[in-house]
This record gives structure tokens, sequence and C-alpha cells, in this order.
């Protein structure tokens, strides 16, 4: 639905806010769809009403910002007195759900741990695992040099064992 | 489902304690008015909501006092009906003229110029 215009008067409620809610108060009712249409309109109407009586109000109060009062007695003045109750506890339950997020997101910011901490929480872990493997990198080496060592010397006396027995065989066969 | 039963259904369903309808396209149209300027939080919310009741309220008015009742159908006409019936929605008389057939329209057209010829 681009507008390219951009003319403020074609804003409207979206119509399938409008259709869900007719539904919803008038359900099994077969609605035409220009009486639809119709409803969207008048929505937009109906805000356009309330959004002037509360201004004025408001000018009036000399304060600059349309405050929920202003709005109340807009609806007062203009005949539908019989929303302001509804209307009241709504807002009520609206502020107290935004209350309860932000008592919700603090206290979790409060319990958890900043995320600098973590970070260096992070690195060392990370360290004391470098050092750990590299102390055990080291104790494998040695223990590889100490077992090339012993296998070295244990070879060293079998050769020459060997040589002591295989030179006494030479010399008997000079003999004979 | 009895009668009752269904009236409550829909009571319940119109006096939720939330909002269904989109804030800000609520708070776009609400600045689109000439001179608004700084709305409150907390009056967009109480807007949004009682332009919620004001469908509510249009649609079921029109409804009971349309002809469609026995067919269970809600027209155009019950809608131009009730705004020009009923005081508090008689601010929408201007976007909804009722429609009239072309051929009424010529009639009261001949009238009023026989009614001009006369004078």
């Amino acid at each position: 639905m681009a507008s390219s215009s951009g003319n403020d008067d074609d804003l409207t409620i979206p119509r399938a806010a409008i259709n869900k809610m007719i539904k919803e108060t008038l359900p099994n009712v077969r609605v035409a769809n220009d009486a639809r249409e119709l409803v969207v309109n008048c929505c937009t109407e109906f805000i356009h009403l309330i959004s002037s009586e509360a201004n004025e109000i408001c000018n009036k109060s000399e304060k600059k910002t349309i405050s929920p009062e202003h709005v109340i007695n807009a609806l007062e003045s203009l005949g539908f007195g019989s929303y302001i109750a509804e209307v009241k506890d709504v807002l009520q339950e609206c502020k107290t759900v935004a209350l309860k997020r932000r008592k919700a997101s603090s206290r979790l910011e409060n319990l958890g741990i900043p995320e600098e901490e973590l970070l260096r929480q992070q690195q060392e872990l990370f360290a004391k695992a470098r050092q750990q493997q590299a102390e055990l990198a080291q104790q494998e080496w040695l223990q590889m040099q100490q077992a090339a060592q012993q296998a070295q010397l244990a070879a060293a006396s079998a050769s020459s064992a060997q040589q002591a027995g295989s030179s006494q065989d030479e010399d008997e066969e000079d003999d004979m | 489902m009895s009668d009752a039963n269904m009236e409550e259904k829909v009571e319940q369903a119109t006096s939720s304690k939330t909002i269904s309808l989109p804030i800000s396209r609520v708070r776009l149209i609400m600045k689109s008015s000439p001179d608004v300027s700084c709305i409150n939080q907390d009056a967009l919310f109480l807007t949004t909501k009682a332009t919620e009741l004001f469908v509510q309220h249009l649609a079921l008015s029109s409804f009971k006092n349309g002809s469609g009742k026995e067919t269970n159908t809600l027209s155009y006409s019950d809608l131009a009906n009730v705004a020009e019936e009923t005081e508090t929605f008689q601010f929408l008389t201007d976007i909804l003229p009722k429609k009239i057939l072309a051929r009424e329209y010529l009639k009261s057209l001949e009238e009023m110029k026989k009614e001009d010829g006369n004078l």
C-alpha cells in the first residue's frame, strides 16, 4: 500500500486488525466489504476526533504534552465516557507489564558477571591450559629421551658382547 | 453453544486487558491531526484502547440497530443509519453519507427543479 503522494490523511489502521476485531465482536455475522472499509475510515476519524479534543484541553491547561488526563477528559466531553473505566484498566496493566520487564532485566544484570570479568576469566583458563599442555609435552619428551638412552645403552652392550664372541671364533680357525 | 455462553465469550474477548491495534500507527494518525505536537506514551495507550472500544461499540450498535439481524449480516447502510441516529456517532456523518439510489437522487433533483419553477 505504497503512497507516493505521502498524504497524511491516507493513514489508516491496517484492515486485517479491524477485520479481526469485527469478527471477535460479531462472530458468525457476515459483514459487507464496503462496511468493513467504512469501519477502517471511522477509526481514523475517531482518532482525529479524540486527538483534537485532547489537544484543545491540553492547550488550555498550558501543558505542552498531551497527557492521559487530557485524553480521559476528551472522551468524557465527546460522549465516550463509558470507555473510560476499561481504558484506565488497560493503562494500569501496560504499566505493570513494563515495570515487571524492567525489574526482570535489572535483576539479571546484577546477578550475572559483567562481560569484562568473563573475558578475563576466559583468558586465565586458556593460559592455564596452555601451561598444562606445555608441561605435559615436556614430560613426554623427557620420557622419550630417557627411553632412547636406555635403548642405546642396551644396544651397545649387546653388540660389544657379540663382538667379543665372534673374535674368539676367528682365533680357533687359525689354529687348525 | 447457548446464547448466554456466546455472549460471555464475546465479553471476555472484548474486555481484554491488552491492546491489539498497532500503537505506532495510532501515533502516526494522531500526529497527522493539525496542531497536535507531543503525546505522552500513556496517553497513546489510552487512545489506542479507546479506538478498539470504539470499533466494538460501532459494530455492535450498528448490528443491533440494523436490518440484518435475521440474516446475520451487517451492511454499509446499517453503519450509516446508526451514525445518523446516535448522537455520539454523528461525527461520522461527514465520511459516510447515506448511499441513495441514483433514481431517487434524480427524482429529488427534479422535485427541487419543480419547486424552483413554482417560485
